[in-house]
């Protein structure tokens, strides 16, 4: 993680602002997947054409 | 593999426990909006129909309905609600549910709480009202609905007053079974959420028939009396 880290272009702030950033995308990309994923779990009882 | 198991359980944490506390908060601030809906719509309540003058049975048979020396059977609705807009209160004891109820069936609507097919009746009124509701996510509000059985009791208060319904039946049908939402003769709720339990392989339904409320004289008299096509 620390050489991960290490490797990303700029000084040290802008490294930092890169990891939360993408952190942030992450987090929303794996809520719209939890979303998504949650209609094996339940689609919300609804009856109608697939 | 560590990753993907930790990925697998913020999955099951998220849906099973997480969605709960956003249905919780959705349902709790709808509890005002629904009571300033009740007071809104009621002065909006109108009679639609009186039944009937001269009604016909099945056998084409001319009927007084009601007897000439009781008062007319009268059909009352209430304003339709706004897509996603909080319109009524629904109970049952059985299962020691409370669920504020709410217009719509897409997704959005559905998890602030049951939602009702805009293309059908309200709750109370004649016809087949249909209302779905998540089994295991978003407040799991029909979550011990397979426990209902034929004759448990389930209370719809919306602006035009509390609508009783027995239940009738229930049973399992595939996801696509639509004729479950069929118009009927009378007056019937129909609640239909995932089965079984964390799985949306079918749908479970149970269907309930008023047994008192408003509109209860009139959805008896036009069950008896008019002809389905009519109706």
């Amino acid at each position: 993680m620390r050489r991960l880290f290490a490797g990303l272009p700029g000084p040290p702030a802008l490294r930092v602002v890169i990891v939360v950033a993408a952190l942030v995308v992450a987090l929303i990309a794996l809520f719209f997947l939890f979303e998504w994923a949650g209609d094996v779990l339940d689609t919300g009882g609804v009856v109608g054409p697939a | 593999m560590i990753g993907l198991g930790a990925l697998i359980l913020a999955f099951l944490g998220y849906q099973l426990v997480g969605t709960n506390f956003l249905t919780a908060r959705s349902q709790d601030l709808a509890q005002q909006t629904v009571e300033e809906h009740f007071v809104a719509a009621q002065e909006e309540i109108e009679v639609v129909d009186t039944l009937p003058s001269s009604p016909v049975d099945d056998n084409g048979t001319t009927q007084q309905y009601p007897p000439a020396d009781e008062p007319p059977v009268v059909h009352y609705r209430e304003p339709k609600p706004e897509d996603g807009q909080a319109f009524g209160v629904m109970t049952i004891p059985k299962i020691e549910a409370e669920q504020v109820l709410f217009e719509g069936v897409d997704r959005a609507t559905l998890k602030k709480g049951p939602g009702h097919m805009p293309w059908t009746p309200l709750p109370g009124q004649p016809g087949n009202a249909v209302v779905s509701g998540h089994r295991t996510t978003y407040g799991a509000p029909f979550f011990d609905l397979d426990q209902l059985q034929p004759g448990d009791e389930i209370y719809v208060e919306t602006a035009l007053g509390t609508h009783t319904y027995v239940v009738r039946d229930s049973f399992i049908v595939t996801p696509t079974a639509v004729e479950v939402t069929d118009p009927k003769r009378g007056a019937w709720l129909t609640l239909t959420t995932c089965n079984p339990k964390f799985s949306a392989r079918e749908r479970l339904i149970i269907s309930a028939e008023l047994v008192d409320g408003p509109n209860f004289a009139y959805a008896l008299a036009e069950r008896e009396f008019v002809p389905a096509a009519a109706s």
